[in-house]
C-alpha cells in the first residue's frame, strides 16, 4: 500500500507516509459520498423506496460517525479538531501547521457538512409527500403543517448542502494546487509529513463493533417509527 | 489571507439558505384571487381561449382545479398519517372527501385550459392523449371507491394497502401528465 510512496518519502528527505486517516473515517466517508449522489438521483427520478432506503442509510451513517467522534481514533473525535473562533483566527494567522487531521479551519467545513446532512436526514424523516403516497416514519409524530413545511425545507436544503459539498471539493482542489494531497490521504489513510510528527492513535476494534451495534439499533428503532412511542 | 477568503465564502453560501421555492409562491398567488372567478365558469364550457372572457374562464377553471387537486392531496397525506397513528376515524374522514372530489377531476380538464392557457401544472399531453388519461382518471374513481370502502370498513391494514393503490394511481398520472413540483 505504501509502495507507491516509497520515492516520494525518499525524494521528500525526511518525510514520512503516516497514518493520518482510520478505515472506518475513510469508509464513512465514501459510503456518505455514495448515499448523497444515490439520494439525489432517486429522488430525481422518483424511485421514492430507494430514496427511504438510502436515507436510513445516511441515518446509519451520520449515527456512527457522531459516535466514532467519541470513541474513535485520535483524528475522528470532534474533542481533537473541532476549535472556537479563536482557534480558527490564530489557525488563519500563524504558518506551518504540522499535525494530522482537520485543520481549525477544515473542521468548520466537516461539522457544516455533517450538520447540514444530519437537518436533511431529519427533516426527511419528518415529512409528507404532496400525493400522501410517502412519508418519513417520524411523520405520525408532527402536525399536517409541519410536515408540509419540512417537505419544502427538505428540498431546498439540498441546494445548500450541495454548495458546502462544491466548496469542499474546490478546497481540496485548492489544497492540491499547493502540494497537499488531501484526496490521496481520504483514500490510502496516509499522508506524507514531516518526520516526528504525531502519530494517529487508532481505536480498538471492539470499540468499532459497539459504536456500529448502537447506530444499527438506533436507526432501525427509528425506521420502524420510534416504538414504542406513539404519537 | 487566502484561508480567510475561504472562510468568507463559506459563511456567504450559509447566509443564501432560502433559495428554492418560487412554484408555492406563484401557486398561492392563483390561489389568492382564484375564488370570485370560480363562479364565473359554473356553467360555462370552455372550449377555446380565444376571446377575454373564454380567456377568464379558463384562468378561473384552473385556479379551480388547482383548489380542488390540494384539497384531495391535503385529504390523502391525513391518510396517509390516520394510517400511521391508526386512528381510522381520521382515514374514514379523508378517504370520504377523496371520494367525493374523485369523480369532479375529470371535469376540470376542457380543452383550452393546458399550458397555452397560463401557468399549469398540467401538461399538453392530457389533450393530446385524451383516451389515456381519461383511463387513468377512471382507474383514480375506482382507486378513490376502494378506498372509501377499506376506510369504512374499520380495518387498519386494508386502508394501508388501499391507501398505497390510490397512491400509486396518483403517481402514474402525474408522471405523465403532470410537470414537475406541480
Amino acid at each position: 500500500m505504501t509502495e507507491g510512496e516509497a520515492a516520494d518519502v525518499t525524494a521528500a528527505d525526511a518525510a514520512l507516509a503516516v497514518p493520518v486517516w482510520d478505515l472506518p473515517v475513510r469508509l464513512f466517508h465514501w459510503a456518505l459520498v455514495a448515499l448523497i449522489a444515490a439520494s439525489w438521483w432517486s429522488a430525481e427520478y422518483h424511485h421514492t423506496q430507494w430514496h427511504l432506503w438510502s436515507g436510513y442509510l445516511v441515518l446509519f451513517l451520520l449515527l456512527f460517525r457522531t459516535l466514532w467522534g467519541f470513541v474513535g481514533s485520535s483524528t475522528a473525535r470532534f474533542a481533537s479538531f473541532v476549535r472556537g473562533p479563536r482557534g480558527v483566527f490564530d489557525y488563519l494567522r500563524k504558518k506551518g501547521w504540522t499535525r494530522i487531521g482537520h485543520t481549525p479551519l477544515g473542521a468548520l467545513s466537516v461539522v457544516a457538512l455533517l450538520a447540514l446532512t444530519a437537518a436533511q436526514v431529519g427533516f426527511g424523516l419528518i415529512l409528507v409527500d404532496e400525493d400522501g403516497e410517502w412519508a418519513g416514519p417520524l411523520n405520525k409524530f408532527v402536525d399536517f403543517d409541519t410536515g408540509e413545511l419540512a417537505h419544502t425545507i427538505h428540498e431546498a436544503l439540498f441546494n445548500v448542502l450541495l454548495g458546502f459539498i462544491i466548496l469542499h471539493v474546490a478546497a481540496i482542489l485548492y489544497y492540491r494546487l499547493r502540494g497537499k494531497h488531501l484526496l490521496r490521504a481520504m483514500v490510502r489513510g496516509t499522508a506524507t509529513l514531516p518526520a516526528g510528527t504525531e502519530p494517529l492513535v487508532r481505536a480498538k476494534p471492539i470499540r468499532l463493533l459497539l459504536a456500529l451495534l448502537v447506530a444499527g439499533a438506533v436507526t432501525l428503532w427509528i425506521v420502524f417509527g420510534a416504538p414504542p412511542f406513539r404519537p | 489571507m487566502t484561508k480567510l477568503l475561504i472562510a468568507t465564502a463559506l459563511l456567504t453560501l450559509a447566509a443564501c439558505g432560502g433559495g428554492g421555492d418560487q412554484t408555492n409562491a406563484t401557486l398561492n398567488q392563483a390561489n389568492a384571487s382564484g375564488a370570485e372567478a370560480t363562479a364565473a365558469v359554473e356553467n360555462a364550457v370552455v372550449n377555446t381561449a380565444d376571446t377575454p372572457l373564454e380567456r377568464q374562464q379558463a384562468v378561473a377553471l384552473m385556479r379551480k382545479r388547482h383548489e380542488g387537486y390540494e384539497q384531495i392531496g391535503k385529504a390523502m397525506r391525513a391518510a396517509k398519517q390516520g394510517i400511521d397513528r391508526n386512528d381510522p376515524a381520521a382515514v374514514k374522514s379523508a378517504a370520504d372527501r377523496i371520494a367525493t372530489l374523485a369523480p369532479q377531476a375529470i371535469g376540470w380538464f376542457p380543452a383550452g385550459t393546458g399550458p397555452e392557457a397560463g401557468k399549469t401544472g398540467a401538461k399538453a399531453e392530457i389533450w393530446q392523449q385524451r383516451a389515456e388519461f381519461d383511463r387513468g382518471m377512471q382507474a383514480f374513481q375506482g382507486a378513490a371507491r376502494n378506498f372509501q370502502e377499506a376506510a369504512a370498513s374499520g380495518d387498519i391494514a386494508r386502508m394501508k394497502t388501499a391507501q398505497a393503490n390510490l397512491g400509486k394511481t396518483c403517481g402514474s398520472c402525474h408522471d405523465r401528465f403532470r410537470t414537475k413540483d406541480d
